[in-house]
């Protein structure tokens, strides 16, 4: 479709405009964060909440980032997208490429059309990253740890601010043993342009 | 006529990672009496590595002692890790190609963020791997 290769494009040109820093830095620093949360919270359930709650803080300033940067890479406001499918689109080719680098893959739409998935062959955030054994002396179960939850966060955060509401999970994952990582992401509800109670005019 | 070979990873209080190769079989073998005399002599060397490590500014301080027909060789990382092979005479290029190769994948294993430094090493891909550049450099 016309439409994917346009994003892709776009993603690549977004990309090459970008400033870029040292991956290793990156992947050192959040997994600094990630144990220094663990370190904090211990329950790995918290955590990942944790790391939700501060991918959402990321993801509601990267969407304006986006959209500024997408208006002169044309790929404006002219080019809405009409439902779905193209904000996966969107998300996966142009979000992903451009914040990160990778490249990303949209697939298994379910049939009402309100859920996709992304897929990430390789995650930056995990290089080096290996997930603790299970801790026989009664450690907590690292196992349960979504240790790129971020991504979740930031999609949802994102998506929001363009008044999508969604759930983000992470159902597969590299670090646990499977051959990529795929990022489950569902449509809750379109929610109304609106400012809220306080700001209605008497 | 076995010689197998020990490779220990030593930290500043306490082994790290120790692994016993039968260069026969690349599997651990070997009956207790000489692993534990095998422990032994790696462990009395550490003193002697000690005073090696004044004399020379590499990483790699070669043969540090001999005991009967064995030697241990020693490479001390930057951060005062000592990696000591116990072994019955390689050559001195061979083991230093197996120390450097540790060396990477030790460097890799520490920027695990879940890996803690001075720690025990519990990682069984590190395992597996020393195993496997100890079946290549060392048989």
């Amino acid at each position: 479709m016309s439409s994917k290769s346009q994003a892709a494009q776009a993603g690549q040109a977004l990309w090459a405009k970008m400033p870029k820093a040292n991956a290793e830095l990156f992947a050192l620093t959040y997994g600094s964060l990630v144990t220094e949360l663990v370190r904090d919270y211990e329950d790995p359930i918290e955590v990942n909440a944790q790391l939700d709650r501060i991918g959402h803080s990321i993801g509601v300033r990267c969407v304006d980032e986006f959209l500024s940067k997408a208006d002169v890479a044309g790929m404006g406001l002219t080019t809405q997208c009409q439902n779905l499918r193209d904000t996966a689109e969107v998300v996966a080719k142009m979000g992903f490429k451009m914040f990160l680098g990778i490249q990303a893959e949209v697939g298994a739409f379910s049939q009402d059309q309100r859920c996709f998935s992304i897929y990430l062959q390789d995650n930056p955030l995990s290089t080096f990253v290996e997930l603790p054994e299970d801790d026989p002396s009664g450690g907590e179960d690292l196992r349960r740890l979504k240790y790129s939850n971020l991504y979740c966060g930031v999609i949802r955060g994102a998506l929001e601010q363009v008044n999508l509401k969604v759930d983000c999970n992470i159902v597969r994952d590299t670090l646990k043993g499977d051959e990529l990582n795929e990022i489950r992401v569902e449509l809750k509800e379109v929610l109304a342009d609106g400012a809220g109670d306080d700001y209605k005019e008497e | 006529m076995s010689s197998p070979i020990l490779f220990v990873i030593v930290g500043k209080n306490e082994p790290l990672f120790e692994a016993e190769i039968d260069t026969y079989t690349g599997t651990t073998g070997g009956n207790d009496l000489s692993t534990r005399q095998n422990y032994f002599v790696l462990h009395s060397a550490l003193d002697l590595v000690e005073k090696s490590a004044w004399t020379t500014n590499s990483m790699y301080l070669r043969v540090v002692d001999k005991v009967n027909h064995q030697q241990v060789s020693t490479f001390l990382t930057a951060g005062n890790i000592k990696f000591m092979l116990l072994h019955g005479g390689k050559g001195e290029e061979v083991v230093r190609s197996f120390f450097n190769e540790v060396y990477g994948y030790y460097v890799k294993l520490s920027m695990n963020p879940f890996y803690k430094y001075d720690t025990p090493i519990t990682s069984l891909a590190f395992e597996n791997r020393v195993r496997a550049a100890a079946r290549s450099y060392l048989s």
